[in-house]
């Protein structure tokens, strides 16, 4: 697998990551894909792929409201906040 | 240093004398770099009146600044614990100071960090390791009691293997990660790093334990560390690795396996794949988890926003702030789940890493624990993996052991020709810590023995 320029544009727009010297990144990202594409050399027919090392399924627990002082410190420390909300940029172009 | 056993014994006046002694030490020793405020030329940070204990920056303890040696991070104040600090908080000990780091644990060396250099206790030229780096510098310098640290891939044992102290991953969901800025999901965990066997089991049976708020922690029993050091144990050595390593390591390795077979311990010989299948499995995995976790510093709601003209550009500016490796893991992530090639990438290697768990499986239907390197050279010299991979490469004993979501541990057994600390690494099966540790302190006392 060959990976150029175009493919590092392709990931810098599904990142939101800019990256500046995109022939290097280009370079650098297809010498780690030759070297993982060793795997292809391994035999895993019929094998499940582990996504869990542990065989315990996610627990689950009553979802009960608590009362916390969480959220005044997290706006409290927000790039940018007002009553009691974040400010962020605007999301809908008009 | 005063050992953290004794320093559980001492009142909480005599632990401000120390701490006071920590502060002037790390002021006179700041070219270290272990802490991150020896770099920001302030007083350690400090939490709780207990015994000092040093802090990853990728754990959070309330009110203090935590940004993963990221400048993305910076002006971020935690606004809760993490549950390891609650528990250490509870036990009478005490969050003191903020250790250098890879940036956001990426790094096998500590030079990703975004605040400087960490420097190896034992020689000035060479890396502590990482990316615990800065925790295991500070233990291995004297500058702190003990430290908490996060291995992904190796970050806590291969850090502690190159300053000459004790370092332990437990087991994957033993320690809750709640607090823990992700990295690796699925192969995260908090483990101690200290100067002794003895000290590790003391912080783990502190640290360790079902948490209802992480969803990944495991709901077993939590039995305490009760050491037996007459046990007599079956080890499967793993001969490929040892005979790959350099010759001083090797050397010591077959000094403690001779002491272990006198001892009466049962010696069986096992070979495992090729390690750098381990490395290509890791990177494909936890890159892809990476730049899944790392989406959410966006700086929207924490962290160091930088405007732009739109929300985009406002996006891509504070992303920017990542550092080159930190991108890197970002984009080959991005790589291995994007359309058309997760099944060729991220698919496969999740099999093979089915395949890697299998191998140890094996190995423990016939050995309680398994004796490999942690490294396969001693601590290298700044700037001298010129490459990614070369340096993914420094990791290749220590990576199985995430994959398969083992617990391990690595202890100092003596010195190379140039001065710097060898390590060995025990692996035990899943939640069997207890006979981790027995090993381990059966090897420390051979190694004290020998002295």
């Amino acid at each position: 697998m060959k990976i150029d320029i175009k493919t590092i544009e392709k990931l810098e727009n599904l990142s939101m990551v800019e990256i500046e010297d995109k022939e290097k990144m280009a370079n650098d990202l297809h010498e780690i894909v030759s070297f993982v594409e060793m795997l292809n050399e391994l035999d895993t027919e019929g094998i499940e792929p582990t996504f869990r090392v542990l065989d315990v399924t996610t627990p689950l627990r009553e979802d009960e409201p608590l009362k916390t002082e969480i959220i005044k410190d997290v706006l409290a420390h927000a790039p940018k906040a007002k009553d009691g909300y974040f400010i962020v940029p605007k999301i809908i172009e008009s | 240093m005063i050992t953290l056993k004794e320093a559980l014994t001492l009142s909480n006046e005599e632990l401000k004398e120390i701490k006071k002694e920590i502060n002037k030490k790390a002021k006179e020793k700041k070219e270290l770099g272990g802490y991150i405020e020896q770099f920001l030329d302030t007083e350690l940070s400090e939490k709780g009146e207990g015994v000092p204990i040093a802090i990853k920056d990728n754990i959070n303890v309330k009110d203090w600044e935590i940004t993963c040696s990221s400048k993305i991070l910076r002006g971020y104040v935690s606004p809760y614990n993490a549950t390891v600090i609650d528990k250490m908080l509870n036990a009478r000990l005490s969050p003191f100071g903020r250790c250098n780091m890879d940036e956001f644990a990426m790094g096998s060396s500590t030079e990703t960090s975004q605040y400087g250099k960490t420097l190896n206790p034992h020689n000035p030229n060479c890396v502590p390791g990482g990316s615990s780096g800065g925790s295991a510098a500070v233990v291995g310098a004297s500058l702190a009691i003990a430290a908490l640290g996060s291995d992904t891939g190796g970050s806590i044992r291969q850090p502690a293997a190159f300053c000459g102290v004790v370092g332990m991953k437990p087991t994957y969901g033993r320690v809750s990660r709640l607090g823990l800025v992700a990295f690796s999901s699925s192969l995260d965990q908090i483990g101690p790093i200290t100067q002794n066997v003895e000290d590790a089991a003391i912080l783990y049976n502190i640290i360790a334990g079902y948490d209802k708020k992480d969803s990944t922690s495991a709901p077993v029993d939590n039995e305490k560390i009760v050491f037996d050091e007459n046990k007599k144990l079956k080890i499967a050595v793993i001969d490929n690795y040892i005979d790959e390593a350099d010759k001083d390591i090797k050397n010591a390795i077959n000094d403690v396996i001779k002491e272990l077979e006198k001892e009466g311990h049962t010696i069986i010989h096992k070979n495992l794949m090729n390690s750098k299948i381990d490395v290509a499995t890791y990177y494909i995995v936890a890159t892809a988890e990476a730049s899944s976790n790392l989406a959410r510093f966006d700086g929207m709601r924490y962290g160091n926003r930088i405007e732009g003209k739109d929300l985009k550009e406002t996006y891509k500016l504070t992303r920017s702030q990542f550092g080159e490796e930190v991108k890197r893991r970002i984009m080959l992530g991005t790589f291995v789940l994007s359309s058309g090639y997760y099944d060729a990438y991220y698919i496969k290697a999740q099999k093979v890493r089915h395949l890697i768990k299998n191998e140890f499986d094996k190995l423990f239907a016939e050995a309680d624990l398994v004796l490999t390197p942690v490294t396969p050279s001693t601590a290298f010299e700044f700037g001298s993996k010129k490459d990614p991979l070369e340096m993914y490469l420094s990791d290749i004993y220590t990576i199985g052991v995430n994959l398969a979501g083992v617990p391990a541990i690595s202890l100092p057994i003596g010195k190379d020709k140039k001065g710097l600390p060898i390590g060995m690494q025990l692996i035990a099966k899943h939640f069997d810590e207890q006979t981790l540790f027995n090993g381990a302190k059966i090897v420390e006392n051979i190694v004290k023995e020998a002295k």
